[in-house]
């Protein structure tokens, strides 16, 4: 079943009619979600009884930070179906969530750090879960470079493919030795998050967020990967008729 | 056997040949340790505090400039090519290859960074387990090396981007490493980090060879 679904949709003009039917859908219930999340989270969640209005930057920070972790699996996803079956497509998809995952983490850390500036006095503190955000940062962007620095597309796209793959693998690796790390380095001076189990009011917001950035994320990857389809496909006869 | 045992004579005669790579190698980790001392503080306590990350950070920076010879200039000459079509398995003369590059630049390390151990006023049993946790730790280092000088072959000046992909990737080793270092000169329990220092070898000796392969392959295509 799963395999039909990666031969069927492995064919670029297949991947290419249901990515652009998938995209508008994607978009516009994805900007809808931001949009609601956002009213609701700014608006109408209440005020936190210790962080005061400061924590609303929460319903940016906590869908970028998923986010930016679940793209990075997806890449690696879409890298080991490339590597397996050569397939384009895959290929395609992984080049484009690249760029638009890096811009996620780098969001995630800033957010992160603005939020961190009047909790914690500073913005940024050593600790396992920053750090390995950072660390995330580092392998988009040496996939990132890696694609860009070989000239021939075959080649670039395996070779910046097995960098991912070594990156999922490694992945819980640096983040548990980051956690280990700081464990056995210090007691925890700065509890993150220390949660008050969240409430029901700030909590669908922030649901709604995740889901509405997840559902962006999405088009934007339909775009970029169809985009990069045609692309390589251009001398194809198919792309010729559209 | 007999292939390995020739490959591993041929990259002897080669390093000899180009003795200048180990020597900057050792040249590099000393210098990097030497200088620390020199320009923040030479207090005991101090020194006793930064040997552990100053051991790993070195050991990491010497690979970081003794690799970018790893591979190249057998794959312009095309010894790769050769190795590809021997009928022997290729992931394990890649290993042999690794295991031999390993043998004449990071051995040499371990055995010079004991005299760097006593400079930082590091006595007795903590001597030998610096040695031990860099022989563990650069057998990993190695081989995420060999990946890495493998899968940047078709690129011109790759040193940037080189630093940039196995940073991440090494970013554990160095953490555990100097964890033991730091535990046996306080003399806590060093079991843990080096449990995990040894699966990480293990680890990587035995997807490293595999995967570097498939990066050479990738990159003869």
């Amino acid at each position: 079943m799963s395999l039909k679904a990666i031969y069927k949709y492995g064919s670029p003009p297949n991947f290419y009619r249901f990515a652009m039917k998938l995209e508008p859908w994607c978009f516009s219930l994805g900007v809808f979600l931001i949009v609601i999340g956002t009213i609701g989270g700014l608006f109408i969640a209440p005020k936190d009884y210790q962080m005061g209005d400061a924590y609303r930057i929460i319903y940016f920070h906590v869908p970028s930070a998923y986010l930016s972790m679940s793209a990075y699996a997806a890449m690696g996803f879409a890298s080991t179906i490339g590597i397996v079956w050569r397939s384009t497509v895959a290929f395609s998809v992984a080049k484009s969530i690249a760029p638009f995952g890096a811009l996620i983490t780098a969001l995630a850390l800033i957010t992160g750090m603005l939020w961190g500036k009047p909790m914690w006095g500073t913005a940024w503190v050593w600790d396992a879960r920053l750090t390995s955000e950072f660390i995330l940062l580092l392998l988009y962007l040496g996939y990132i470079t890696l694609h860009a620095s070989i000239k021939e597309q075959k080649r670039a796209d395996r070779a910046a493919s097995l960098v991912a793959i070594l990156g999922i693998i490694n992945l819980p690796i640096i983040h548990y030795s980051v956690v280990w790390w700081n464990t056995l380095h210090q007691a925890s001076t700065i509890s993150k998050i220390d949660a008050p189990s969240i409430v029901g009011e700030m909590l669908w917001p922030l649901l709604v967020m995740i889901i509405g950035y997840s559902l962006f994320f999405s088009a934007v990857i339909c775009r970029g990967g169809s985009a990069e389809v045609l692309m390589r496909e251009k001398r194809s006869k198919w792309v010729k008729e559209i | 056997m007999d292939t390995y045992f020739q490959l591993f004579i041929r990259e002897t005669k080669v390093a000899i040949k180009r003795w200048t790579d180990a020597l900057t190698g050792i040249i590099l980790f000393f210098l990097i340790a030497l200088l620390f001392p020199l320009i923040s503080d030479s207090d005991k306590d101090f020194l006793l505090k930064i040997v552990g990350p100053i051991m790993m950070f070195s050991a990491f920076f010497s690979s970081l400039l003794s690799m970018q010879n790893m591979y190249k200039p057998d794959f312009q000459n095309g010894t790769i090519e050769q190795l590809l079509l021997s009928k022997r398995s290729f992931v394990g003369l890649i290993l042999t290859k690794t295991f031999a590059y390993w043998v004449f630049t990071s051995l040499p390390l371990i055995l010079i960074s004991g005299l760097i151990a006593s400079i930082y006023f590091v006595t007795g049993k903590a001597i030998l387990i610096i040695q031990l946790t860099l022989l563990l730790s650069t057998l990993t280092m190695i081989n995420i090396s060999a990946f890495t000088s493998a899968i940047t072959l078709g690129i011109r000046y790759p040193g940037a981007l080189m630093t940039l992909i196995i940073t991440p990737i090494t970013l554990p080793i160095l953490i555990f490493g100097s964890k033991a270092i730091e535990n046996s000169i306080l003399g806590l329990d060093i079991s843990g980090p080096l449990y995990f220092l040894t699966g990480m070898m293990m680890l990587s000796l035995f997807l490293g060879p595999w995967i570097t392969a498939s990066a050479l392959k990738i990159s003869m295509d």
